[in-house]
């Protein structure tokens, strides 16, 4: 690396200093450079904000300001493309969006908050390239929740079920969005914006293609376990029960499916008659015995389960 | 079964490189003028406590300058924010303050420290959710709340702290897997469950937490070479031996977990030649990997290292002398 760089990063020290007051567009230019050596050099980005705040925007019209954070936002979408883990710039964009001023048209008028409206709406398009190249980025994901909740004209939270399908589709493993479209449900079941149980049915479809494709892909099976929850009905519960079975017919070295079928054999087991309970009791350790046979690195877990039956 | 270990491997059963480990740590402040040097400043603190710790847990406290590494722990002091950057003249952030606090309590030196001030810094960054920013820029994530809980606790001051309101966020950041995230809403990821997790145990709220599902998902990200992932279907890497170790050790689940396997995938990340730790076999190691591979080995009990305290990540004395232990449970100190 050249001598150049290293004695910018060392001046940059003496920049960041506390007694530094200056808040030029000279400054503001050098805080550029380095940052674009060091994304991950924290008190650069805070001096920059400084001077944006401090000195910049003092004498900055409205319109002004909204240039330079569009500036701000494309110089950092080059930063975040070499370094898509690094929290400063993530939350520099943050900072952004946070800062843009409303206009151009007055309060009362429909464009009041346009420039706000064309940069969050921006910013979403944004974060999904985002996702589309590293689909588990979990900065990412958690960045794109920011941005739908703090839009100015929030989108319709049933936009959310496309999206996570999309997402899912194109990968049964990312469990990621299988996540998001947990949360994305709950909130409409409860909202009363869905119809809670058609739509769990659908989830069974959706779960079932899922499964069949591969069957060792631990994000299907832990939204089935999210899906049946605790307090399933029995005929739910048999009726997943017998489904999963068929699976493992054909797959007997399945160790999801027995994890499964055990758990819910063992929420069966609360609702039964004592015959059954013996029953089931006597099914969940065979299928116990069966798991520490496959799945020998959690052996433990598996024999204190059948300690707990 | 595994098809992994080569007549290499065979030969030589690997263990533990301690000697070449220390000195790895003791080479890493010695080059200013390298350019790595001077990228990583950010981490600069961070890297102490890393450093330090890990020579600790190896037995070898003395095997870094005391007074030269409490001089350069105060030169990071932030006298406007009142809390530490985390490098000479880089502004005060929580995460700084935490690791300053930590190495000044491991070097028993918190004498030198405006404690009422760094107490101060810490509380005024609880936002009205709970949560704790890292800085007065007020990016949130529950690794901070982690490091305010931990720092008060430290400091002897959590009785300032209001813990209902701080409980209470994390309690929204659990998912139905178990799990915690980083913000209300986020996935369940090993590294915020374990900083949620260890900030329970310190405010005694542990009856927040689903334990058998969490352990069942923190056992689940064992992979067949031994390695741990930090979320479902991910790669393995070394550094989540300590957060999902730590976070199993604190709810007694660490038998459910293949200890061997894991000891075996994290030595052979070692580097042989230079020492160091790195995130998966064959990559360059790095001081952050090195420190959550010992720590890690430390928590299954691998023989001639020290104990170490899952809840907060430091030597298990220093905590117990302290009055801070929790009811943690590692696997046993094995003989060498």
């Amino acid at each position: 690396m050249s001598n150049v760089l290293l004695n910018r990063m060392k001046s940059a020290r003496h920049v960041s200093g506390k007694k530094q007051q200056d808040w030029s567009q000279d400054a503001f230019t050098l805080t550029t450079r380095l940052l674009q050596v060091n994304p991950e050099f924290y008190t650069i980005w805070n001096y920059r904000r400084n001077i944006l705040t401090k000195g910049i925007f003092h004498n900055s019209s409205p319109e002004a300001i909204n240039h330079i954070l569009t500036d701000e936002l494309a110089m950092t979408m080059s930063a975040l493309k070499s370094h898509p883990k690094v929290y400063w710039i993530w939350n520099h964009r943050r900072w952004c969006l946070e800062n843009i001023p409303n206009g151009p048209g007055k309060q009362q008028e429909a464009d009041f908050v346009g420039w706000k409206q064309i940069a969050w709406s921006k910013e979403l398009f944004v974060v999904e390239k985002m996702l589309d190249s590293d689909a588990r980025n979990f900065q990412a994901w958690d960045y794109r929740r920011y941005v739908l909740a703090g839009m100015p004209t929030p989108r319709p939270e049933s936009a959310e079920l496309v999206y996570t399908s999309r997402k899912i589709e194109a990968n049964f493993s990312n469990f990621s969005a299988w996540h998001q479209r947990s949360k994305t449900l709950t909130s409409l079941w409860e909202h009363g914006k869905l119809d809670e149980a058609k739509s769990r049915e659908q989830e069974f479809e959706l779960l079932r293609n899922a499964m069949y494709t591969d069957p060792n892909d631990q994000s299907v099976w832990i939204y089935h376990r999210w899906l049946v929850g605790t307090d399933g009905s029995a005929e739910l519960l048999e009726r997943e029960i017998a489904a999963i079975q068929e699976l493992l017919d054909e797959q007997p070295d399945s160790k999801w499916c027995v994890e499964s079928i055990i758990r819910y054999k063992h929420l069966l087991l609360k609702k039964s008659s004592s015959a059954d309970v013996k029953a089931l009791s006597e099914e969940c350790r065979g299928l116990l015995g069966r798991l520490q046979e496959i799945d020998p690195l959690r052996r433990r877990r598996y024999q204190d389960l059948e300690l707990e039956l | 079964m595994s098809t992994s270990s080569t007549s290499a491997t065979q030969a030589l059963p690997p263990t533990l490189l301690t000697d070449l480990h220390i000195s790895y740590i003791q080479k890493l402040g010695e080059n200013k003028d390298d350019l790595t040097y001077h990228l990583t400043s950010h981490l600069r603190l961070n890297a102490i406590y890393w450093g330090f710790t890990a020579c600790c847990i190896m037995g070898h406290p003395e095997a870094l300058n005391r007074e030269e590494m409490i001089a350069f722990v105060m030169s990071c002091w932030d006298d406007e924010a009142g809390g530490f950057g985390a490098h000479p003249d880089h502004d005060a952030h929580l995460l700084s303050t935490t690791s300053a606090i930590q190495i000044l309590v491991m070097q028993d030196a918190l004498d030198r420290l405006d404690i009422d001030r760094v107490v101060k810094f810490i509380l005024s960054l609880q936002q009205p959710s709970g949560v704790f920013a890292g800085d007065a820029f007020g990016e949130i994530d529950t690794r901070f709340l982690y490091c305010a809980v931990n720092s008060l606790s430290l400091l002897g001051r959590l009785d300032e702290l209001d813990k209902e309101k701080t409980v209470r966020y994390i309690e929204r950041c659990r998912n139905y897997d178990g799990g915690f995230g980083s913000s209300v809403g986020a996935e369940s990821h090993a590294a915020q469950v374990f900083v949620c997790v260890a900030a329970l145990a310190i405010l005694d709220r542990l009856d927040v937490v689903d334990i058998n599902t969490l352990k069942f998902w923190l056992c689940e990200r064992q992979l067949p070479n031994g390695g741990l992932n930090g979320r479902p279907e991910k790669l393995e890497d070394v550094c989540y031996s300590f957060w999902v170790l730590s976070a199993l050790s604190i709810l007694n689940g660490v038998p459910w977990i293949d200890g061997k396997k894991l000891e075996a995938f994290i030595l052979s990340a070692q580097d042989p030649e230079g020492g160091g730790i790195a995130d998966r076999p064959g990559d360059m190691v790095d001081v952050f990997h090195t420190h959550f591979g010992i720590a890690g080995l430390s928590i299954l009990g691998y023989p001639g290292l020290v104990d170490l305290d899952p809840v907060y990540c430091m030597p298990a004395k220093i905590i117990e002398a302290r009055g801070l232990r929790k009811g943690w449970k590692a696997l046993e100190r094995r003989q060498a």
